[in-house]
Formats: structure tokens, C-alpha cells, sequence
């Protein structure tokens, strides 16, 4: 539709895709909340993004979820702002890369964003609430881990893994699961491909 | 159209500052603290930003967001004073479970950086109305676009949140199950979160194309709907920071 290039693919649609983005954040989230599933589910929307419109947008998305989640929920979204920018980002890029033809591949990435998200906040979490995330399980967890060995980063780690990496690798599924089930139509609006073709001979 | 966000319409001198002056401070407050890591710059700050909450009559909508904050920070007591591997002296309790004065110690400390973080935010969120914050931000260089996209989503959300209502009661009265045992919660999740997400991009789509039709790409100068506003003291209140910014980090420096 306008000019783009690999990897700042800012077209209309592009840009549009973010509000959606964080729109989706939210229904995830509170869908999460309705049904009472143990995880957050909040960030359905920027791995999609990542994998529709690639690696830019989806950091953008993450980026302007967590502003917007701040200014209107919570407040402390603002402090994990740049964990949101990573998981759009490695989403984006794995996507670009191929990552995104398979369900077994789909896991990989959603390992892969659970491992990033957990690196990125784990020192988020140490500065801010001294280790903890305040999701009731991981906490316990850090107790025991604390207690047992004494290490505040290990302990942070643990809680973090247990509560991110299933709650990423489901969040990316459900993201890839609804990436397959877009219409053609919609995806192509995203897929940088815009030559056209002309029937006059 | 309905718009939500924590803004409240108040009308003191901190509502009227300059959007962009509240995020310099809210920065300035959260990093002295980080340059000067002594339990007294942390809780002079902290005391500051919660005099401006009160200063900007707002403390009563701040209560929901500390209330949240008060109960992790509880659980961060009970942790860190039994188990914070610095513990050396004993206070009171039963083995294993001893309140130890170190632990408690850093406990105060993580609930004074806590509370200092969150009441300099909620200084800028709550005295500050979302679309004078984007409107100040392009003015000083955002791109439109990414402007437009801020403003838009304060609209498309609650868009979003009526399509969701409507598709959750049509899939119940469809006979969805979303209560019971987890599995049956976890399959329920699916087909409630697929149509609205194809709904909304459906109009994402439509939206695009309208935007297109109107110019959002349009390259060249731009005029404003709004005249600009002033506001006031905003070189005091940026002399002011950087000033104390500075005097941090020579502090820091020397001391």
C-alpha cells in the first residue's frame, strides 16, 4: 500500500495493527481473568504483531502496550515496558526468519520468548521488588529457593521461569493459532510483498 | 466518544504543568534514588512525589494502586525478614520462621523504592490528561503517526471491550462452558479470544484504508487542531531538576 522496507515496514496498516495490538493484550488479559486461568495471557497481541507485520512493529506494539497499560491500569507496567519491547522484537524476528510454518517450530519460539522474557525481568524484579513478582506460586517459590540457598538471583530466576515460560509458550501459541486462521486477505496486507501485476498485455 | 484512563479532572497547579516537565520529573525522581542508593535520598523522594499527589488533591484515587502495591510488599516483609540470606539477628518468632532485623531493614528499603516508583508515575498518570501528553510529545518531535496511533487507541479500546462482551454472552448463550474445572476454562479460551480478534482486524483493515484515503502519509507541514497551550514554570521546573540531577551525581561522585 506505501513505501516499506524490510524491517521498518511502517505502511497504514502496519501502524493501525498497534492499537489492535494492545487491544488484544487486554482481551487476553481479561479473558484470563474472567476464566480464572492461572497466567496472565497479556501479551497475545505484540507477539502477533511481531509475526504479522515484523520486528519493529512488534517492539512498537510492546512498547506502546505497556505505556498505555500504565497510563490507564497499572502503573508499574511502565517498569517492565522494555520486557514487552523484547518479547515483540524476538517474536518479530523469529518470525521473519521462518520460525512460524509449524506447530513444533511455533514451540520453539515460544520457548524462545519465555527465556528472553525471563531474562529481561529478572533483573527488573531483583531491583524493584527485591527478587519477587508477585504472582502468588512463583513467590512461594522464591521463598523456598531464598531460604534453601541463599541466592536472591537464582531464587529470582525460578520464580520467574515458573510463571513466564508457560505463560509465554501459551501466549505465542494462541498467537500462532490465530496467525493461521487469518484470512489470506489480511495477511497480505502485512507480507511486504506489494509488486503488482498488470493483465493489459 | 468514551474515552477511559486513571486521568483525574482536578483543578490545581500540577494539572497544569507541562505534560512533558511531569515525565522529566517522574524520571528525575526514580533516578536519584538509583545515583545516590542511601535509604534517606529514596525516602526524601518518595515523601516529595506523595506531598505533589496530595498537592494535586488526587490521593484518594491513588489508594486503589497502593492498596494493590501494600499487598505484594506484605508477602516482601514476610520473605525477606525470614529468609533474606543477610540475616543475622534474630527479632521474634518461631524457627523457621524468624523475623530477622537485616531482613526487615532491606524489606523497608524495597518498600520505599516501591512506593517512591509508583507515586512518581501516578503523579504524571493521574494529573494528566492522555491527549494533552501526546499532543506535547508530537510537538516536540514525535512522529504524527505514532501520535495518532497513542490518541487512537484510547478509542479502539473500549470499542474492543463492547465486541468482547457481546461475542463472550453470544458464545454462553451458545452453550460455551467458562466455568468449572481448568481444562474446561483453558478450552473455553479459544473461541472467545479468535473472533474478536479477526473482528478487529477485519476493521484494522477497513480503518487503514480510510486513514490512506485521508493522507496519513502525507509528508510536509502539518497544522494543529488545537492552538498551543502554555504552561507554567516550565524552565524553572527543568532548571530545577537538572540542578538536582547534577548535584546527585556530584555527590555521588565526591561522597
Amino acid at each position: 500500500m506505501m513505501q516499506r522496507s524490510s524491517w521498518f515496514r511502517f505502511s497504514t496498516p502496519s501502524l493501525v495493527l498497534i492499537p489492535v495490538a494492545v487491544g488484544i493484550n487486554y482481551i487476553g488479559k481479561l479473558f484470563a481473568g474472567t476464566l480464572k486461568l492461572p497466567l496472565w495471557l497479556d501479551s497475545i497481541g505484540t507477539v502477533l504483531a511481531g509475526m504479522l507485520a515484523g520486528p519493529a512493529i512488534g517492539a512498537l506494539s510492546g512498547a506502546i502496550n505497556n505505556v498505555i497499560y500504565g497510563l490507564t491500569v497499572d502503573p508499574i507496567s511502565f517498569v517492565y515496558g522494555l520486557t514487552s519491547i523484547l518479547i515483540g522484537l524476538v517474536s518479530g524476528i523469529m518470525a521473519s526468519r521462518g520460525w512460524i510454518t509449524g506447530w513444533a517450530r511455533a514451540l520453539v519460539v515460544g520457548l524462545a520468548v519465555g527465556l528472553t522474557a525471563t531474562a529481561v525481568s529478572t533483573p527488573l524484579n531483583v531491583w524493584f521488588w527485591g527478587g519477587q513478582t508477585g504472582n502468588f506460586w512463583g513467590d512461594a517459590l522464591f521463598a523456598v529457593v531464598l531460604a534453601q540457598t541463599g541466592s536472591v538471583w537464582l531464587a529470582s530466576f525460578l520464580d520467574e521461569v515458573v510463571v513466564d515460560i508457560p505463560d509465554k509458550l501459551l501466549t505465542v501459541l494462541v498467537a500462532y493459532a490465530l496467525f493461521r486462521s487469518l484470512p489470506k486477505g489480511i495477511k497480505q496486507l502485512y507480507s511486504g510483498r506489494d509488486e503488482l501485476e498488470t493483465l493489459d498485455g | 466518544m468514551k474515552t477511559f484512563s486513571l486521568y483525574v479532572p482536578r483543578d490545581s497547579l500540577i494539572h497544569r504543568i507541562n505534560p512533558i516537565d511531569k515525565i522529566l520529573y517522574t524520571i528525575t525522581a526514580i533516578a536519584v534514588p538509583l545515583i545516590l542508593p542511601s535509604m534517606a535520598a529514596s525516602f526524601l523522594c518518595m515523601l516529595i512525589s506523595l506531598s505533589l499527589l496530595a498537592a494535586a488533591r488526587v490521593v484518594r484515587q491513588s489508594l486503589p494502586v497502593f492498596a494493590f502495591v501494600f499487598l505484594i510488599l506484605c508477602t516482601v516483609v514476610l520473605i525477606q525478614g525470614w529468609f533474606y540470606p543477610g540475616n543475622q539477628t534474630p527479632l521474634f518468632g518461631v524457627e523457621p520462621f524468624v523475623f530477622h532485623a537485616e531482613g526487615l531493614m532491606k524489606a523497608c528499603r524495597i518498600g520505599i523504592r516501591v512506593t517512591n516508583v509508583v507515586a512518581a508515575f501516578l503523579l504524571l498518570v493521574l494529573t494528566t490528561k492522555p491527549a494533552d501528553l501526546v499532543e506535547e510529545l508530537v510537538r516536540r518531535g514525535l512522529s504524527p503517526r505514532i501520535g495518532y496511533v497513542l490518541d487512537s487507541i484510547f478509542q479502539i479500546l473500549p470499542q474492543m471491550m463492547n465486541t468482547t462482551r457481546t461475542i463472550l454472552d453470544a458464545q454462553r448463550s451458545r452453550g460455551l462452558e467458562t466455568e468449572g474445572s481448568l481444562w474446561v476454562r483453558v478450552k473455553a479460551f479459544l473461541p472467545l479470544i479468535v473472533p474478536v480478534v479477526m473482528s478487529s482486524l477485519i476493521h484494522a483493515k477497513e480503518r487503514a484504508l480510510a486513514l490512506e484515503v485521508r493522507g496519513l502519509h502525507f509528508e510536509g507541514q502539518r497544522t494543529w487542531l488545537r492552538e498551543k497551550r502554555t504552561y507554567p514554570y516550565s524552565r524553572e521546573i527543568r532548571g530545577g531538576l537538572l540542578l538536582v540531577l547534577t548535584a546527585s551525581i556530584v555527590w555521588r561522585i565526591l561522597g
